[in-house]
Formats: C-alpha cells, sequence, structure tokens
C-alpha cells in the first residue's frame, strides 16, 4: 500500500507548494497592500517607505517568499499585520468554528442522504424514486446561501426566532452554541443530503443489475440480506471517496455560509485578510485548507485498504 | 407535419421533470433574447419614495432598498448572469479543452508538466479559488469571467486530455500515420471532432455548478458592481434587509434555483443519451 500512497503524497505536496507560490506571487503583483490601506490617501512617501521595509515589501518577492517558507517548515506561519497573533492561532480557532459545521453537516446528509439513496436505488422507477430524485435537483440546484436566507425567514416568520449575532464555542455555551449553527448546517446539509442521495442511488442502481444480484435472489435469499449485505457493502469504497470529496466541498462551501451567519470560521478569514491584504493570514489560512484536502484525500486512500483487501497489494 | 409529430413524441416520452426543465430553457431563452418586452420598466431607474416596497400589482417582485423595480432587476440579470457563466466556461472550455487535447495527443514530458500545472488549480476548492482571484483581482465582471474561468479548466482539461489519449490508441489514428498524415492534421482533423462532444457535454454538466459559484462570489461582494443586475449581486443586497424585505432575496433564488435545474435536468438527459463517458 506505501508504494501506492507515496507517490500520491509527493505530487500533493508539490501542488501545495506551487500553489502557495502562485498566491504569494498574485497577492504582491495586484495594487493596493496593507501600506496604501493604513496610510489611506493622505500618504507620505517617508512613511510610505518605512511601513514597506517594517512588512518587508520593500525585498524581493523571490526572497519574501524563501524566508516565509523557511518559517513555514518550522511550523510558523507568522504573524497577523493587523492583529499581531500567531497566524497558527487564528487559523486554529477559526478551524474550530468551520470544523464543527462540517462535521455536523456530514453526519446529517449522511443520515438523510444514504437512506433516501438507498431507497430510491431498491425501488428504482416508482413514484418514490421520482420523488426522491426531485429532491436531489432541487436541493443540487438550490445556492446554499439562499437557502440560509429563506431559513433565516421562515424562523422568523413561524417561530419569532433568530440566532444570536455573535459566536459562542460550544465549551462556552451549549445552547447558544447550537441556536447559531443549527440553520448553517441546515443549509449546508440539504444540499449534501442532495448530493448523497443522488450518488447513492446511481450505486444501487448499478450494482442491483449485477449478475451475483440476480443469483442470490435465486437461490432464495432475503431481500434485506441482499440489499444491505451484499449490495450495500460493495458501494462502500465509492461512497468512502465520495465523503471525502463531500467533506472537502463542505470545507470550501462554508465560506458563504459563514459571510451569511457571521461565523468566525476559516472563509471568513480568508476572505477578510484578503480584503485587509494581510498577507500572513491569507497565506496561511489558504496553505492550512490545502493541507486539509491533501489530508482527506490522503485517508480516503488509505482506508481503501481497510475495506476492500484486493488495494493493499 | 413531421416536426409536430416529434414533438408529441418528445414530450410523450419525457419525463416531469425533463417536461419542467425543457420549459424552463424556452422561458429563460425569451428572457435572455428580450428582457425589455418582459419586463419594460427600467432595472436600474432609483425611486428613493418607493423604497423597499412589498410585492403589488404596480411591482410584481417588490422594489429593493433604493426603490428599483425587482421584477425588472431580477428578468434583466437572466442575461448578464447567465451570460457570464457561459463566457468563463467557454473560455475555460477552449483554453483547457486545447490543452487537455494536445496533453492527451503529445503525452511523453508536455503531459507530465501540464497535468502537474493544472494539477495546482486543483489544490483548492472551487469557491475558495474563486475567493481568492476574484479578491485578490478586485470585483468586476471581467475578473469574474477570469476566475470562474481557471477554476473549471483542470475539468476541461481532464476530459479533453483522457478523451485524446482514447482516441489516440485507436486503428483510424493508426492507419492514418500509415497513409503518411501529418501529427497536427491527426489532431485537428480527427482527433479533435471525436473529443468535441466529451467537451460539449463537460460544459453542460459544468454549467449549474459555475452557476452557484458565480452567484457565490456576488453574493460575498466579488461580483458584477451594482447597479447593474445580477442574481448574485441583487442576493447580497438583500441580506442586509432580510428581515424587512424579503422578497429581494427571494426571487434572484427562484431564478438561479430555476436555471441550475434546468441545465442540470438537460445535462442528465444528454448524459444518458451519449452512454455513461
Amino acid at each position: 500500500m506505501l508504494h501506492f500512497l507515496v507517490p500520491r503524497l509527493m505530487s500533493a505536496v508539490i501542488a501545495a507548494l506551487v500553489s502557495s507560490l502562485i498566491v504569494f506571487v498574485l497577492m504582491r503583483s495586484v495594487p493596493g497592500d496593507i501600506v496604501g490601506q493604513m496610510l489611506g490617501q493622505t500618504s507620505d512617501p517617508t512613511a510610505t517607505e518605512a511601513l514597506r521595509s517594517f512588512f518587508g515589501l520593500d525585498r524581493a518577492v523571490h526572497m519574501q517568499f524563501l524566508e516565509w517558507l523557511a518559517q513555514v517548515v518550522q511550523g510558523d506561519l507568522g504573524r497577523s499585520w493587523y492583529q499581531g497573533r500567531p497566524v497558527t492561532a487564528m487559523v486554529a480557532d477559526a478551524f474550530m468554528v468551520t470544523l464543527q459545521i462540517a462535521l455536523l453537516t456530514l453526519v446529517l446528509a449522511t443520515l438523510i442522504g444514504v437512506p433516501l439513496g438507498v431507497i430510491a436505488g431498491i425501488r428504482e422507477g416508482s413514484r418514490l424514486d421520482a420523488a426522491i430524485q426531485a429532491f436531489n435537483l432541487i436541493g443540487l440546484s438550490a445556492p446554499v446561501f439562499w437557502v440560509g436566507l429563506m431559513l433565516l425567514v421562515g424562523a422568523s416568520a413561524l417561530f419569532g426566532w433568530s440566532p444570536p449575532f455573535t459566536w459562542s464555542a460550544p465549551s462556552e455555551n451549549l445552547s447558544d452554541n447550537i441556536a447559531i449553527v443549527i440553520l448553517p448546517v441546515l443549509s449546508l446539509a440539504l444540499l449534501q443530503a442532495a448530493a448523497y442521495s443522488h450518488f447513492v442511488r446511481e450505486c444501487m442502481v448499478n450494482e442491483l443489475r449485477r449478475d451475483y444480484i440476480r443469483a442470490a435472489f435465486a437461490k432464495g435469499l432475503g431481500p434485506a440480506e441482499i440489499y444491505f449485505k451484499h449490495a450495500l457493502r460493495n458501494i462502500l469504497i465509492p461512497l468512502v471517496t465520495f465523503m471525502g470529496l463531500i467533506l472537502i466541498q463542505i470545507l470550501g462551501g462554508t465560506v458563504v455560509i459563514e459571510s451569511l451567519f457571521s461565523l468566525p470560521g476559516l472563509g471568513r478569514l480568508i476572505l477578510s485578510g484578503i480584503q485587509g491584504r494581510d498577507y500572513p493570514v491569507v497565506q496561511g489560512a489558504l496553505l492550512f485548507v490545502v493541507f486539509i484536502a491533501i489530508v482527506v484525500n490522503f485517508t480516503v486512500d488509505a482506508l481503501y485498504g481497510l475495506i476492500d483487501p484486493r488495494m493493499r497489494a | 407535419m413531421n416536426g409536430l409529430r416529434a414533438l408529441k413524441r418528445l414530450l410523450l416520452e419525457s419525463s416531469a421533470s425533463r417536461l419542467i426543465s425543457y420549459s424552463l430553457l424556452a422561458i429563460f431563452a425569451v428572457l435572455i433574447l428580450a428582457p425589455e418586452w418582459v419586463a419594460p420598466q427600467s432595472p436600474i431607474a432609483v425611486d428613493p419614495r418607493r423604497a423597499l416596497q412589498p410585492p403589488s400589482a404596480q411591482h410584481w417582485f417588490g422594489t429593493d432598498d433604493v426603490g428599483r423595480d425587482l421584477f425588472a432587476r431580477v428578468i434583466h440579470a437572466t442575461r448578464i448572469t447567465l451570460g457570464l457563466v457561459a463566457g468563463a466556461l467557454l473560455l475555460s472550455a477552449l483554453i483547457g479543452g486545447a490543452l487537455g487535447l494536445i496533453s492527451g495527443f503529445a503525452g511523453g514530458l508536455v503531459d507530465q508538466v501540464l497535468a502537474r500545472l493544472v494539477d495546482v488549480i486543483l489544490t483548492f476548492p472551487p469557491i475558495i479559488a474563486g475567493v481568492v482571484i476574484t479578491g485578490v483581482l478586485g470585483p468586476g465582471a471581467d475578473n469574474l469571467v477570469l476566475a470562474l474561468a481557471i477554476v473549471y479548466l483542470p475539468l476541461f482539461f481532464r476530459i479533453a486530455r483522457s478523451g485524446a489519449m482514447a482516441e489516440n490508441a485507436r486503428t483510424y489514428v493508426e492507419a492514418s500515420r500509415a497513409l503518411g498524415f501529418g501529427e497536427t492534421n491527426i489532431l485537428i482533423r480527427q482527433i479533435t471532432p471525436n473529443v468535441l462532444p466529451l467537451i460539449l457535454m463537460q460544459y453542460v454538466l459544468l454549467f449549474p455548478l459555475a452557476l452557484q459559484i458565480e452567484a457565490a462570489l456576488g453574493f460575498l461582494g466579488l461580483g458584477v458592481a451594482p447597479p447593474t443586475p445580477d442574481w448574485g449581486s441583487i442576493l447580497e443586497q438583500g441580506k442586509n434587509f432580510i428581515m424587512v424585505a424579503w422578497w429581494i432575496s427571494l426571487w434572484p433564488g427562484l431564478f438561479l434555483l430555476a436555471s441550475a435545474f434546468a441545465v442540470m435536468v438537460l445535462g442528465r438527459s444528454l448524459q444518458s443519451r451519449l452512454g455513461s463517458g
């Protein structure tokens, strides 16, 4: 299994390096930097120069990149130019928020999407199947943030309730935390449940058409055993891959939902970092996103080996 | 007569979702071609005395915070939003498709380098890549198109590359080589036409996804700048008034949903007609 995983890891690391370099150069090649933002319209040349040299922006871009990279290798992402806080701490705090949303969404979407897909697959062509497919199409078509907006309106109109505006971590105040995350999770889960359900249905339909299923019916096995023990087991591998894909998608998708519900997550950190030209924050947070994507993909690959021993060779 | 019969057969054999999809596509075509015919009011005329009015006989979709007619804005936005996505994906398909064809056909070092470079874009989730590109370059229609084109380039690249590889291994290509056709000729005259349907299919399948990203970027304030009507931008504007004027947010979202739905169903029926590939 190692010789299957190591080259993948290597190319992922190279891709992460190159993407960091591109982001680094891109940010420094467009007009407007933190110095301009700090000094505003009335900048005098001496102050500009002093600040540029303070932030290291007066040196060659490749030198700045190498210095940053040398720090990164030692596990130091630098400090935010605005807040002075270490970027690693800021990313860690923001990630906990995003991770909570992502995991809750993943659980909810799996609990809704997988059973729907299995049922639709087993009852292929029935009215129930058509209804589930319609749900899938609508769930996949509805913009996540729009669903969030409509949930806000709906909750306020029906129950006179709206979520609190300031973030509380689950360790601080659990009931406030639940009140804050419930609508974001519901809006993200609708899309992902639909994606899951569609995917599981396709897999199930394909699997049930195969000869071994017919043979199992012919030898008199009960439908429950055939569907759940045989068919479902065989779609586990694509399902695990899909779970990884969905997790990465949710991590990305939270950018918009975090902005809508004012959640201090990773997406908001990146967005505000870009808007304030806080380069160390943007670079650190993006590198972390890429790192998470690599870890998820790597875990998925490793899980194959556990589910299907043929992959271990 | 023949056309009528074909239409009848199409309608009879189609599922409910396909019928809805085709009707929606027809409606969107009208809205794109002649928005002023459907909504003669101006989509940008401001009237502060009529700000934040709920839907009424005079303003079917209500008005926004500066008194612009939302029906006109949403209808006129159809051409802009869908046009931006269509243009961006076309750019992406042209560049990604061409690079993919060359990469798959040439193989070797060229292929290795191109494939690795394209993989770099895939290291980011699409929406994050979109946020970074539009955020750094600044909002505006041109940067939005550029961002969407870059985000989806790898997916066109991959499909064109694997298509070119598969075609390159087939007997007719070998026969052409034996007959003395040049490599450029084989790539352009023979392989490209056979890979084109795959690229077209990818285009239709990616359209709803790109539309979601376009709307999300607009919602984050990274898309088309007001007063130009765009569904995502109207949603961004409506966000601040969501508790007092829900109608600003309702309609653009419904139009986004309907257009994504229509194209998605079209993509799936194309997919099932062309086989699973």
